[in-house]
């Protein structure tokens, strides 16, 4: 089920007045909302809402053993041991085909054949966001930063379902102790949860799919029959489609969590407005770098261990995060291009200084072209594209509407933060009819601009 | 144990209201969306695969539809929201909503040399024409083979039309009715060739003859989805100008998918059969899934590869390559480029 459906329209409404009818009574809301969550996951994979249970019990079990035990060492044994399984999961279902298939082509190079049965698993939808999560609550226990959660808990904090398919990451310590008590009925912020999602469904549908269908994928489809103006379009115009396909579901799930009265920390934030990577990645999946910088390269040794030592955290650390997008050659590219990108500006901090223009055009255009890796999955499509940016020939693509989607996306983040802040926050400052009024006219006509094959899934999705 | 409520996000700037507010918001949506939209509720419902998700949409959107139906609002909405419409409009022209004239019982209808690959009868095979514009269409089958054959006809300057639908199908007619969009995309595009790769989402009742829903998978149902199809295989033909190159379907890895597939590939079969001349049927079958067993992983270039999309379903670009050079190898028999 996504958010921009006619099974979700009929889904929330009911949830969302039973939820709030049942809040007082926690021993009746928790198994109503994880039921219901269960329900809106089984909408996208019934066969998997087995497996979604059985990680979320391993790790309760695994937070459980932690937690009863006084030993250190066996407190971080557990810990790895339950990482392991999450992780295990992860492999077996998002890298087993790609590395059976990398690893049985260099064998059979070499002659040997290939030693493993290749197999196309099912990959199971948010299956990254909610091990993710999961791998969030062991290693918080095994630090103390969070109790141990009652199973039921626990189970919800992976399946709500604001957030199971595509985040953002919930940490368990953001989200546990908002389970602790009931919500508080008489202090729902409606009014930022009805622009969120409001916003989240332009940019959506409006701006991602629309950018998708007309430039994006015909130009990344075949970049040879296309020229280097329409081209130079299409990498930018993917810059515009994946902030605000990914931005845009996120603002509708921290929307629709505000409904319930839960809150999501924020995802974005201006990410094209960064003038250093670093600065990118504080604005960019926010809650996918945290959970990098928390779980991954501070524990490698962060910048502890020297310069070098902070080179080969950073390169570890993007790689990998490159990889969890997805089991392809150009995600790791891409993560290897930011990682060189960060190390870069790290090794030239305080030598070089250069004017705040310049900084962004130099971040913004590196990471443009990081995005038609991310795009084209394999080097050889990426190569293709980036050579017909030498190839002259006819603007084909650059129509106004077009012009004005990519402009307007990028050009919005540049501009100074506070008064488009005040403008949301009036907004969300309108009466109920009016936030209702406004919504259903901004469904009605988004919804009007999706073409009859329906609204593609968002990408994120996929990871 | 550090202070964990710190740790808790705090919600947005705006209006706080009470949750009765909040659900009242989103029921006053609903209610607008129903009143201005009920319609395209029910047809959104009747346009998907059979199941509990369609039942309950179908559950709402009904009586949706009905009170749309009575109120002048659903018009209004549509005249404020259709500048919007990213849709072509298909015209009437060639809908599956129209009959076609049967013959009479007991008659013959008279067999047409179009029925004859000259090949067969030991004829010379038709010259080969210049290739310059090849349609790939279909449903998301055709993706990534629409792709994989314009990045390599590329080169040779054909241009190369892509226009998959995604979630359409010969058998569900709602949104995209494929005998208005084939008649449309002749009639704007007038290709030299056609590749056509659909049947993804199949098996949804159609109206039979004598006007009752006939129900998948049986003969009857295959006998109006192999007249759908020969009148779209008619209509990219182009009156004998064109090629059609029609892919069957390799079967799904879902065993009730698998005898919707087994109809669809019958149907595309006896379709064909007055247009041998003109359109080729390209088996998938003995490609991808040999003897009708569904496979993930095949020899491609001398190694297992994997061919399908993890969905079971689709073929992946490994797949979509092979598919290519059987449907390349076929376009080469009849066309230079």
């Amino acid at each position: 089920m996504v958010f921009p459906s006619l099974e979700f329209a009929i889904f929330f409404p009911i949830v969302l007045a039973v939820s709030w009818a049942l809040m007082p009574r926690p021993r009746l809301w928790k198994p109503f909302i994880l039921a219901a969550s269960y329900v809106f996951y089984a909408a996208a994979s019934v066969k998997f809402c087995l497996l979604l249970a059985g990680v979320a019990l391993a790790n309760q079990l695994g937070a459980k053993m932690i937690d009863r035990s006084t030993d250190e060492g066996r407190r971080t044994y557990l810990m790895a041991a339950t990482v392991a399984v999450d992780l295990g999961v992860l492999g077996l279902f998002k890298y087993y085909g790609f590395f059976s298939e990398e690893w049985g082509a260099l064998l059979d190079d070499i002659g040997l054949g290939t030693p493993l049965p290749l197999l196309a698993f099912a990959l199971p939808v948010g299956l990254s966001f909610w091990t993710f999560q999961a791998i969030s609550y062991v290693v918080d226990v095994r630090r103390r930063h969070v109790e141990v959660a009652p199973t039921i808990d626990v189970a919800l904090y992976l399946s709500f379902f604001p957030h199971v398919v595509a985040g953002p990451i919930v940490r368990a310590k953001e989200f546990l102790p908002q389970l602790r008590t009931p919500r508080n009925p008489r202090d729902v912020a409606v009014g930022p949860a009805v622009v969120l999602i409001g916003i989240g469904l332009v940019k959506k549908v409006a701006i991602a799919d629309y950018l998708a269908r007309t430039v994006v994928d015909p130009v990344f489809g075949v970049p040879q029959a296309f020229s280097a103006p329409d081209v130079a379009l299409a990498a930018y115009a993917y810059a515009a489609q994946i902030y605000c396909d990914f931005s845009g579901y996120t603002d509708i799930a921290i929307g629709v969590a505000l409904l319930m009265g839960f809150v999501f920390p924020i995802n974005f934030n201006c990410p094209y407005r960064a003038t250093s990577f670093r600065d990118f990645w504080r604005r960019w999946h926010i809650t996918l770098s945290r959970f990098l910088r928390d779980f991954l390269y501070i524990p490698l040794g962060g910048n502890r261990g020297g310069r070098w030592k902070t080179y080969r955290n950073l390169m570890i650390t993007m790689t990998l995060g490159g990889l969890w997008h997805g089991a392809a050659w150009g995600f790791v590219l891409w993560g290897g291009l930011h990682g060189v990108c960060l190390c870069v500006e790290r090794a030239l901090r305080g030598r070089i200084s250069l004017p705040a223009w310049l900084r962004w055009a130099i971040v913004f255009n590196l990471v443009t072209l990081g995005w038609v890796l991310f795009r084209s999955r394999d080097v050889e499509l990426a190569w293709t594209f980036l050579s017909r940016l030498g190839d002259p020939g006819p603007a084909t693509l650059w129509t106004f509407p077009v012009l004005l989607a990519v402009g307007v996306t990028i050009g919005l983040q540049l501009l100074p933060p506070r008064p488009l802040e005040a403008i949301r926050v009036r907004m969300a400052e309108l009466s109920p009819a009016t936030l209702a009024a406004s919504l259903a006219l901004v469904i009605a006509l988004v919804g009007a601009t999706v073409p009859a094959n329906a609204v593609p899934p968002f990408i994120y999705f996929q990871f | 144990m550090a202070s964990i409520d710190d740790s808790v996000p705090k919600p947005p700037p705006g209006r706080h209201l009470r949750a009765r507010d909040a659900i009242v918001v989103v029921v006053a949506v609903v209610v607008l969306l129903v009143l201005f939209k009920g319609a395209s509720i029910r047809e959104s419902g009747e346009e998907m695969q059979p199941g509990f998700e369609r039942d309950v949409v179908l559950a709402v959107g009904r009586p949706a539809g009905w009170v749309a139906d009575r109120l002048p609002f659903d018009e209004v909405g549509d005249r404020i929201t259709g500048w919007l419409s990213s849709d072509d409009d298909l015209g009437t022209a060639g809908g599956f909503d129209r009959p076609i004239r049967g013959g009479r019982a007991g008659t013959v209808a008279p067999v047409t040399p179009d029925s004859f690959d000259p090949g067969t009868v030991g004829e010379n095979p038709a010259r080969r024409r210049e290739l310059k514009t090849l349609l790939v269409t279909g449903d998301s089958l055709a993706m990534p083979l629409d792709v994989e054959v314009a990045r390599r006809l590329a080169p040779d300057g054909v241009k190369v039309l892509r226009d998959p639908h995604l979630g359409t199908g010969v058998s569900k007619s709602g949104f995209v009715d494929w005998g208005k969009l084939s008649t449309q995309q002749v009639r704007s595009d007038s290709p030299d060739a056609v590749v056509v790769f659909i049947g993804a989402n199949e098996g949804f009742d159609m109206p039979g003859p004598n006007g009752r829903d006939v129900r998948c998978c049986g003969r009857d149902w295959a006998a109006v989805y192999a007249t759908r199809v020969r009148r779209m295989m008619n209509t990219y033909r182009q009156a004998g100008a064109a090629r059609v190159y029609w892919l069957t379907l390799p079967f799904p890895r879902d065993r009730d998918r698998q005898e919707v597939a087994r109809a669809v590939n019958a149907a595309i079969e006896v379709a064909a059969q007055p247009y041998r001349a003109q359109v080729r049927v390209l088996d998938m079958v003995p490609v991808f899934t040999p003897g009708g067993r569904y496979r993930a992983a095949m020899t491609v270039d001398g190694r297992q590869q994997i061919v399908r999309e993890p969905d079971g379903i689709h073929l992946n670009g490994t797949g979509a390559e092979v598919a290519a050079d059987i449907v390349l190898d076929a376009v080469d028999r009849d066309y230079r480029h």
